[in-house]
């Protein structure tokens, strides 16, 4: 009986032990991700196999090289991280605003959930339409996309955020008149900062995609300007070229530093 | 002694009548507040909106009573009803799409290492590519044709689902497995009663999640190159410059997306989980 059951169970080391140097390295994480992209690219040459219009990758990084050596790729990105930055920032500032009133007081809450609410189910292509009609072809229709696109999701996250600090603490750091200053510091920094960090990268993601449509739309150079560019001239292979860039800065800028700064920020959580 | 009973049955009574009363008029008073609060906020949008159409001139900007002027219009023409049933079908299809690949994709994440590292890197990139890119990738695929908006809403929506189902299979209890395999259960068995009913409300909640989403990849879809639906709708007016047109035609689909929300979604999840009022709680 024992042996059956030993037989069926074996323990962890014997496990360990008994699977080959060659099969260990094989289902480790690292050949994962390696077989991730190579599957990843035989997906892709199937794809653009079976459907002619879909570029293969050997066209899209002739295109790539070709945009590059054509000098379009600086300015054009750095005209669409003026207007995305100043964008987000303001969405930042105003959003922190807003939701530290909302998580503070129960009436300017009441007060702003139905604009917020709104703002959330406006699409960005509205947003993208209404502002090249309002203030024309240059950087203000993107800024102001950007900015209308992201600022919901940084108010719902940062009040979320205030009204999770804790009652209680702040209750007791009042009886024992803790300055405010240390109140502000020790409790409420910490509790927000992390909501704060999640609003940001949520309106980075939101508001990339409001500038990429407001400059598709817009027309006065960026990214977007420049993806349609080759789009309508059915040249699909330097939109894809376009894609890779952009997608490859966004997830950079994700993993490096957003995914980094929340973690610190709620570093005293999850420890 | 009866005395003393009575005037201790009744002496408390006036006194607590009075405070409930108290309590409820206090009760009423923020509830009114809070409504009048509400409202305010309404008022407010509006009155920002007409400054914004005075500021840019009603035909940049159209006044409201002019929007809902064509949104009427809109209904009673009745035309809308056919551009609605496209867009819904069409989301409702590509959500299907979704959790037919990201369900089993999620499965296999949460239930091994190795799939968990092969596909992690892929789905957290496709969840931070912007909308705009899928909506342009599917009407290269597909053309101007039906199948672009249900490939767009299953590319926006797969990751999503992939990421809950795999965060629910993780959360599945341990040592329920471990009793259905001491007394014998089959693997087939094990996915059956207990993996499958725990990762429902996860797939759920994933569809919820990016219903909001969805919705709006798939109008964006139809406005680059759709043939019906109410993105096309919205292009066309867009291009005869007719701005109260395109705002109709999107407080429209909002108002009937957020109702197809509440009702068939809430409805259908409230339904299929009604055997587990508490997870289902904790799963939204």
């Amino acid at each position: 009986m024992s042996t059956m059951t030993e037989n069926r169970r074996r323990s962890t080391t014997e496990i360990e032990e008994s699977t080959s140097a060659w099969r260990k390295r094989l289902t480790s994480d690292g050949a994962a991700r390696v077989a991730a992209l190579l599957s990843f690219f035989v997906l892709w040459l199937v794809v653009s196999a079976v459907f002619g219009r879909v570029p293969g990758p050997v066209e899209v990084v002739v295109r790539l090289v070709e945009e590059f050596a054509r000098g379009e790729v600086f300015g054009n990105f750095a005209s669409t991280l003026y207007r995305f930055g100043v964008g987000v920032a303001l969405a930042t500032v105003v959003g922190i605003a807003v939701g530290v009133m909302m998580g503070l007081s129960q009436l300017s809450r009441a007060f702003f959930e139905s604009p917020v609410l709104v703002g959330l189910s406006i699409p960005a292509i509205i947003w993208s339409f209404l502002t090249v009609m309002w203030f024309g072809f240059g950087d203000m229709s993107p800024i102001v996309t950007t900015f209308l696109t992201a600022v919901p999701f940084v108010i719902i996250n940062v009040a979320q955020g205030v009204r999770g600090v804790s009652r209680d603490l702040r209750d007791m750091s009042s009886t024992y008149n803790v300055p405010l200053s240390r109140r502000v510091r020790d409790l409420v920094l910490p509790a927000v900062t992390g909501y704060v960090a999640a609003g940001v990268r949520f309106a980075v993601i939101i508001g990339w995609n409001g500038v990429l449509l407001a400059e598709w739309f817009g027309g006065s150079g960026g990214v977007g300007y420049r993806a349609r560019f080759w789009y309508d001239a059915n040249r699909y292979g330097g939109f894809a070229a376009w894609v890779v860039l952009f997608v490859g800065f966004i997830v950079l800028l994700d993993r490096f530093v957003l995914d980094r700064a929340i973690r610190r920020a709620f570093r005293w959580r999850d420890a | 002694m009866t005395d003393q009973l009575v005037g201790a049955a009744t002496a408390p009574r006036p006194d607590r009548d009075q405070d409930e009363r108290a309590a409820r008029r206090t009760a009423k008073m923020r509830r009114y507040r809070r409504l009048g609060v509400l409202t305010a906020g309404w008022i407010a949008m509006v009155l920002v909106w007409e400054l914004g159409s005075w500021w840019f001139g009603s035909r940049l900007l159209p006044r409201p009573h002019e929007v809902l002027l064509e949104a009427v219009e809109i209904i009673e023409s009745g035309n809308f009803v056919t551009d609605f049933t496209a867009s819904v079908l069409k989301t409702f299809a590509g959500f299907a799409v979704a959790a037919g690949v990201g369900a089993p994709v999620g499965y296999l994440m949460g239930r091994f290492r190795y799939w968990q590292a092969f596909f992690h890197d892929g789905v957290t990139i496709a969840g931070t590519i912007p909308a705009i890119v899928y909506a342009v990738m599917s009407l290269i695929v597909f053309g101007l044709s039906n199948l672009g908006p249900i490939l767009a809403v299953a590319l926006v929506s797969a990751p999503y689902v992939a990421l809950n189902v795999a965060e629910g299979i993780r959360g599945v209890d341990k040592q329920l497995i471990t009793m259905s395999e001491a007394f014998g259960r089959s693997p087939a068995q094990i996915r059956r009663e207990v993996l499958i009913p725990t990762i429902i409300p996860f797939v759920f909640a994933a569809i919820r999640m990016c219903f909001a989403v969805a919705w709006k990849v798939e109008a964006l879809t139809e406005v680059f190159g759709g043939r019906n639906g109410v993105g096309f709708q919205i292009r066309t007016e867009y291009q005869l410059y007719d701005i109260a047109g395109v705002l109709a035609w999107m407080f429209l689909f909002i108002a009937f997306m957020l109702v197809i929300e509440r009702l068939v979604l809430a409805k259908a999840e409230a339904r299929l989980l009604a055997w587990r009022p508490e997870e289902r709680s904790a799963a939204l």
